[in-house]
């Protein structure tokens, strides 16, 4: 009881605070605030920078990705890198590596059983399902620089189609997909990708995450171009680690740590 | 219209955050919590900003209601507070 | 009357039918006696209703969409035109629309299924003229 009064009182005292943090914002629709450009000798506001530079320089015309993968590359990449910590912490936590055989904490229901009707029905819905899911979630992907989407997005909807199967099939199917070295490896490659694509412009001469840089290596017409390719490599490493974490988590979860049974 | 539209997405995130806290039983509870989500899902996509509603569409609504019935599945039902 | 009116009426029509038909799945899960019952409602009206609302959308697309083909030729140059800059587009959008339908008259019925199936499973006695542990078997049977 007195941890829920003591809840409450650090509840109302980060709401206070957060509410007198609000009064130092601009107002409402202010022609003042940074965003609407009224800093002076800026010259525009960052919306309108965004807005005018971001297809000339990058060739990307999804706005939201070109900001994301590569105005603010750094954050992504620690977004990334929070993900793939999350994940080892769900196993550091979870993970249990020591069982007596065939002694699991759970009665696992064999669903083999004659008549299984569910087994039959739900698992032939996701055969059909998955394959279109997965699909769905590689144009996410791929189309990211066009539409909504990326890797976050097509990550976790190809994790989910993982999840699906482990949920409609039972853990060891899902496992047999996607087993625990092969998800572990993968987040990890995930984030090595994304590092990796930075250390490269790096190496070439220019900063951390500056795409612009593997314009040579790439072989690309101008810049814009080589950063548009960069921002989908990011992407793809972006997709491994929260495909590989999404997998992780659940498949800790549902199994208490075992990796066996399931749901 | 559209403002009032907003309103009432507003007014019923207000209203299954508290019932989602409010609730005894926890797989309930974690079924708001989905519809939380999917209304914010909604409310984003109606204010232009399709990125992070599909984001929360696919994380909030799918992803995080698997993982938090899992955790249910596996811990007590009834919450003790 | 003009195409735009008459896509507009057709596609009305359709939503306001699933909007009815959603308002009797509602009544449905409320007003039912047992859970079984419910669930029928809930599955039933939600599957179809969404399938009249996506396709009255799909329909209200075509508002625009020149039934005519007066611009599309015979040669790779019409096509290519049609397909990325003109009534080609409205016919994508009409396509996914449709493939959403399709996928929720896959997945909404499996849904009821999983659900009715789970709660058989937990033991949840349907509402039967006759009461007792095998009543089911014999209302089944006889």
């Amino acid at each position: 009881m007195a941890m829920k009064w003591l809840a409450l009182v650090a509840v109302v005292f980060t709401g206070a605070l957060l509410i007198y943090g609000v009064s130092d914002f601009p107002d409402w629709g202010s022609a003042d605030s940074p965003a609407n450009g009224g800093i002076e000798g800026a010259g525009r506001s960052v919306s309108q920078t965004f807005i005018q530079e971001t297809k000339p320089l990058t060739h990307v015309p999804n706005m939201v990705t070109a900001v994301l993968a590569d105005y603010r590359g750094y954050d992504t990449m620690f977004e990334t890198v929070v993900v793939f910590a999350a994940g080892m912490a769900i196993f550091a936590v979870l993970r249990v590596l020591k069982t007596v055989d065939g002694q699991h904490s759970r009665v696992i229901r064999d669903r083999s059983v004659d008549g299984d009707h569910q087994r039959i029905i739900v698992g032939t819905t996701c055969k059909i399902l998955i394959p279109v899911i997965q699909m769905f979630a590689l144009y996410v992907v791929a189309h990211g620089h066009h539409s909504p989407g990326g890797g976050f997005q097509g990550g976790v909807i190809l994790g989910a189609s993982f999840i699906l199967l482990g949920l409609s099939d039972g853990m060891e199917t899902a496992m047999e997909r996607l087993s625990e070295g092969k998800f572990v490896a993968m987040a990890a490659i995930g984030v090595l990708i994304y590092a990796g694509i930075g250390l490269l412009s790096q190496f070439v001469g220019r900063d951390f995450l500056d795409y612009g840089a593997l314009q040579p290596l790439l072989g690309t017409p101008d810049e814009g171009w080589a950063r548009s390719h960069a921002m989908l490599g990011v992407e793809v490493g972006v997709t491994f680690t929260v495909t590989a974490i999404m997998f992780a988590i659940y498949v800790n979860l549902a199994s208490k740590g075992e990796l066996k049974g399931g749901l | 219209m559209v403002e009032n539209f907003n309103i009432i997405i507003l007014v019923l995130l207000v209203v299954t955050a508290v019932i989602s806290l409010q609730v005894k039983d926890l797989l309930s509870a974690s079924m708001i919590f989905g519809i939380y989500s999917f209304l914010i899902c909604l409310l984003w996509a109606e204010m232009g900003a399709v990125d992070v509603a599909f984001t929360e569409a696919a994380v909030g609504a799918g992803v995080s209601a698997v993982f938090l019935i899992a955790t249910v599945f596996n811990t007590k039902r009834k919450s003790s507070d | 009357m003009d195409q735009a009116g008459i896509i507009t009426i057709i596609s009305v029509a359709l939503i306001a039918l699933g909007l009815l038909f959603f308002l009797g799945a509602a009544i449905g899960l409320f007003r039912f006696p047992d859970f079984y019952a419910r669930m029928h409602a809930a599955g039933k009206g939600d599957t179809l209703s969404s399938l009249l609302v996506v396709l009255g959308f799909a329909v209200y697309q075509l508002h625009d969409f020149d039934f005519t083909f007066s611009t599309l030729e015979f040669n790779l140059q019409s096509w290519k035109a049609w397909m990325f800059h003109g009534d080609g587009l409205i016919i994508l959008i009409v396509l996914k629309l449709i493939a959403i339908c399709a996928f929720i008259m896959i997945t909404s019925p499996t849904c009821t299924h999983a659900l009715m199936d789970a709660g058989w499973e937990d033991g949840i006695e349907p509402e039967l003229k006759e009461k007792g542990a095998n009543a089911l078997a014999k209302d089944i049977d006889g």
